[in-house]
Formats: structure tokens, sequence, C-alpha cells
């Protein structure tokens, strides 16, 4: 069993790496959160823009944090990760070649786990160079240490699991498009519209978002959980949504 | 293949279907679209479920052998990403399996795709296609290959190719092959036995010459004398139609062309072309099959 999962991550390492996909990705993940970098740190301590300036503990968290904004990406290469399968119909040699469904989902998540890590510490980096050299270019970066270390890992973390519900929640929808749009919209529309109504924004610390603000945000916003409990959440909703992908996969019919 | 079913909604796409295949021979899997071949192919790989009955090679089901693509090998779709090359999609499996990754160059140019095995196989031709969906099948040098309308898309270069490298497998490599075909002609010239299914159930199942025996097909005369000669052979009851733009030639049905060219010249009736048209058969596949067209192309809706 621990050979053939070895066998499986590989050959998911070997797809992933056999098309240019992977490298769009890290681009838009680094550009993404390389320029809200950049763009916070222009404008820390612009009494117009609200951002606390560059000396303040509260920025230092804030720039660090800011990484989290390729977490989009992160569900995206989880979602593509496994919806190219049904899309280009793979998913039939590949079931061929491993019957057992469950450890292909499972190689998956492993490999795709492992994929995240690479794409945080790329994305971590790159947040971090920007924060740094900016800073300093404008008189006066943050130390990265203390919180500050504390907030860029937790993002880090954070990444690494978006990328695993991406791969879950693939499994769940199959469909390509459909999932990729399905996360946009939720992330970018539903969360933010929860956060902000007053009826739903006590439910929102529950939610992905809200766990995820937790593990990067110590200040200001709505009501949040601890750090480590936000952790633990997120890490609960990429394991659901992996439990789940996976049992689908192996129930569903392969047409 | 041992009852198996499988129901779509409200339709029936496999009833109670029951065969088994021979090794050493190329099995055709004949019936119309939407008989239910595929989804049959489906459930002897394990790829869908059946409501009942079960499916297994050499008594193992197909989930639950110890190295599949070893032992069976299933073509069943063109199915790749198409910004990885052939060559990369080859070694994906390879690793999956853990088969040295060498073996996808080797499987390439068995199917005569080496040369473009490092190009997209996005920008193959179907006829690439196919080679490549059967360069996957042979990755594990299986012992059983699955192959689901393996001709669809091939030019008649690719079709004749297609049926010598299958006949090969078979032949001399002494492996077992299962090709299903909604076209007689396309199995007729390949394989040693036929089952033929339409609607989901099996309509019938033999080696060729055993269906052959059924009938004997029709053949073609071109005569000067041609109605003396239709007299000759209407004398024992046999049909004989004019052939449509030809006023000297007649078709003659149930009679082999030695048959008639025996009887010809017993009567010293002089004849200008005497060939086969159709053979025996394509009459019995379409005797078969006939009527279930109709049902059969709504179970295909059902089961898309």
């Amino acid at each position: 069993m621990g050979t053939v999962l070895t066998r499986l991550v590989r050959a998911e390492w070997a797809k992933l790496f056999s098309t240019r996909v992977w490298i769009g990705l890290l681009v838009g993940a680094c550009v993404l959160s390389g320029a809200f970098a950049a763009l916070f740190t222009a404008f820390a301590g612009n009494p117009d823009s609200g951002l606390p300036p560059l000396d303040s503990p509260e920025y230092g968290q804030l720039a660090f944090s800011l990484a989290t904004n390729a977490t989009v990406i992160s569900v995206v290469l989880g979602i593509i990760g496994i919806t190219q399968e049904y899309r280009h119909r793979t998913a039939t040699p590949t079931f061929l070649a491993t019957p057992q469904r469950g450890r292909v989902v499972i190689a998956k998540l492993l490999a795709y786990a492992v994929a995240g890590i690479g794409l945080a510490v790329v994305v971590c980096a790159v947040t971090t160079a920007v924060v740094l050299l900016y800073g300093n270019a404008r008189g006066n970066a943050p130390d990265l240490s203390g919180d500050n270390l504390r907030v860029l890992a937790f993002a880090g973390l954070a990444l690494v699991i978006y990328t695993v519900i991406g791969v879950g929640l693939g499994a769940l929808l199959k469909n390509q498009v459909g999932a990729i749009v399905a996360a946009l919209v939720y992330l970018f529309v539903v969360e933010p519209l929860l956060r902000s109504v007053p009826a739903t924004a006590g439910a929102y610390k529950w939610l992905p978002g809200g766990a995820l603000e937790a593990m990067t945000a110590t200040f200001q916003g709505p009501d949040l959980l601890e750090q480590w409990q936000g952790a633990l959440l997120l890490l609960g909703y990429g394991l659901a949504a992996a439990f789940l992908g996976t049992l689908l996969a192996v129930r569903r019919d392969v047409v | 293949m041992h009852g198996l079913t499988k129901t779509f909604g409200k339709v029936r796409a496999v009833d109670d279907l029951s065969f088994t295949v021979e090794p050493g021979q190329v099995t055709g899997f004949l019936g119309p679209n939407g008989a239910g071949k595929t989804t049959t192919l489906r459930m002897a790989l394990g790829l869908i479920t059946p409501d009942t009955g079960t499916a297994t090679f050499n008594g193992v089901r197909y989930a639950g052998l110890p190295a599949p693509m070893r032992q069976v090998g299933a073509v069943l779709e063109t199915a790749f990403h198409p910004a990885r090359s052939g060559r990369d999609h080859l070694r994906v499996y390879c690793r999956a399996t853990g088969l040295p990754v060498g073996r996808a160059d080797e499987v390439l140019d068995q199917v005569g795709l080496g040369p473009a095995g490092r190009r997209r196989a996005g920008g193959y031709s179907l006829g690439m296609r196919q080679r490549l969906g059967l360069a996957t099948a042979l990755l594990g040098d299986p012992s059983v290959l699955v192959l689901d309308e393996p001709a669809n898309g091939l030019d008649p270069e690719g079709i004749q190719w297609l049926r010598g490298f299958l006949r090969h497998l078979a032949h001399d490599q002494g492996r077992t092959v299962l090709v299903s075909s909604h076209l007689l002609s396309e199995v007729e010239q390949t394989a040693d036995r036929v089952v033929i299914v339409g609607a989901g159930r099996l309509v019938r199942q033999g080696s060729l010459a055993e269906l052959r025996a059924g009938s004997a097909g029709s053949v073609l005369v071109r005569s000067p004398q041609v109605a003396a000669l239709a007299d000759l052979l209407r004398g024992d009851g046999t049909r004989v139609e004019l052939t449509d733009g030809a006023p000297d030639g007649v078709t003659v049905s149930g009679l082999t062309t030695d048959e008639v060219g025996r009887r010809a010249f017993a009567a010293g009736i002089e004849l200008h072309e005497l060939r086969s048209h159709t053979s025996g058969l394509e009459e019995v596949y379409f005797r078969l099959t006939a009527g279930q067209e109709q049902y059969a192309a709504r179970t295909e809706q059902g089961a898309a």
C-alpha cells in the first residue's frame, strides 16, 4: 500500500508537470500576492487609504498576511488537479490503471498538498521580498519575526489547505469550469456578503474565509476564532472536502 | 460476463447478458449503436457498477486483479490531456502502475507512433489518437485486450493496419482480444468468433463459420443470356432478381458463386461476371438486429 501510494503520488506529479498549467498558476499566485504587497506598502500610512503606517505592528502583520491573496490560486490548482481527469476523460485510463479509486483520490490529495507547499513557499517568499525590499526603500520595513513571522507561516499553511479543499471540491463537482466558477463566486461574493451582513456576520467565523481570517488577522474586523482554532477549522474543511470527494469518486460510474 | 444488467433511469441498457471470451482468439462484440456494448465493456472493467451480474477475467473481477494493466489492456475512448505529449501520457501510467518508464517508448514504436511521441497529443490526427489509446492498453503487455470501437475514425489504411495488428496480437502472440464494433465488415476479417447483442440482450454468439452456415448470401451475375440463366436458376425455387442499372445482370440469393458457376456451365450459359455481393454473415447480422435500431436509439439517449 505504501509503495503503491508513492507510485500514484509520483504519477500525479508527472501529470501536473507534463503540462504548463502549473507555470501559469504559480506566476499568477506570485503576481497576485506580490502586487497586493506592493500596493499596501505604497499606501501604508497614507491617511486616505486607511492603512496603518509602515512602522506600526499592525502594518507588519497585515503586510505578511497578503500572501493569502493567492488562496484563490490554491483552490484552482486543486480543482484542476482532479477535474482535468473528467474534462479530458483521462479518468478512464487512470481508474483502469488503479481500480481502487480511493487510492487515486488519496494520492491526489497528498500530491497536491505537497504541490501546495511548494506554491506556498514561493508565494510567501515573493510576498516577503516585496514587503521587505519596498518597505526598506520607503524607509522602514517590518521585521520578519515574532507575530509577523507567525502570520506568514499561517498564511502559507492556509495556501496548502486551500489546495486540498480544491481537490475535494473538484472531486465533488467533477465539472472543471463549474467548480472554478463556484469557488470564485463563493470566495468573492458569498463570503464577503455573509461577512458584512450583520445577521450572518456571527456565522462568518465558522466559514473557511472566517477561519482564514482568524489565522492571519490578529486585529480589527469581525468576531473571529483564535489563530490555532482557525487553522484547525480550515483543516477540518479540507479533510471534509477530501473525504466527501473520495467517497463520491469511488461510487460514481465513469461513463 | 455473467448475467450483467444495468439500467440508466428508465432504460435498461444491458439486460441479463452472459457470454465468454476464449483465449488466443479475436472475438468481435457486435451490435447496433446503443445496443449496450460500451456499457458492457465498462462494467467488465469496473468503471460502471452493474445492477446485477458479474464480469471476471480468469475468474477474478477487474478491481480484484493484483496488477490490472499487466493482465488486461483496454481502449475505451481516446482519452488524453491535449497539452500533454503522447509519450508523457504513457509515462504517467507507467509510474502509476510501477512499470519502467521506458515502456512508453517501446509501445509507441509498437503502434508506429514513435516519431510523434514528443508532440502534444492535442495535435494528433484521429488515427494517431486511436494508436495512442492502443499504446496505453499495451503498456503492461497484457494477455487480454478489450477494445471499444477501435476503428472509429480510422482511414482505410489505418483500419487495414489495425486488423493486421489485432490478428498478430491474438494469433501470433496468443492474446485474448475482445473488440466491439457496430459494423460487421470491421470485424468480419479479423474476428474468429462473434458475440452479437441488440437492445442490451445477447442475440447470437458463435464462430464466424457457424454463423455463415445460416445463409449463403447473394451473388451478382452478368451474362448475355441473362433470361435463360434466370429461368434455369428459378427452376428449383431460387430467388433471382434483375440488377438495377445492368440489363444483363441478376442478383441470385441463397447460392454460392461456385454453385451458380457450376449450373451455368452445365447448361452451357456464358457468364461475363460472377461475384459474391453480400456475405451470408452480413445478412445474418441484419436479420438478427433488425427492428432493434429504434429501441437501441432510445437506449443511447438514456445512456448518454
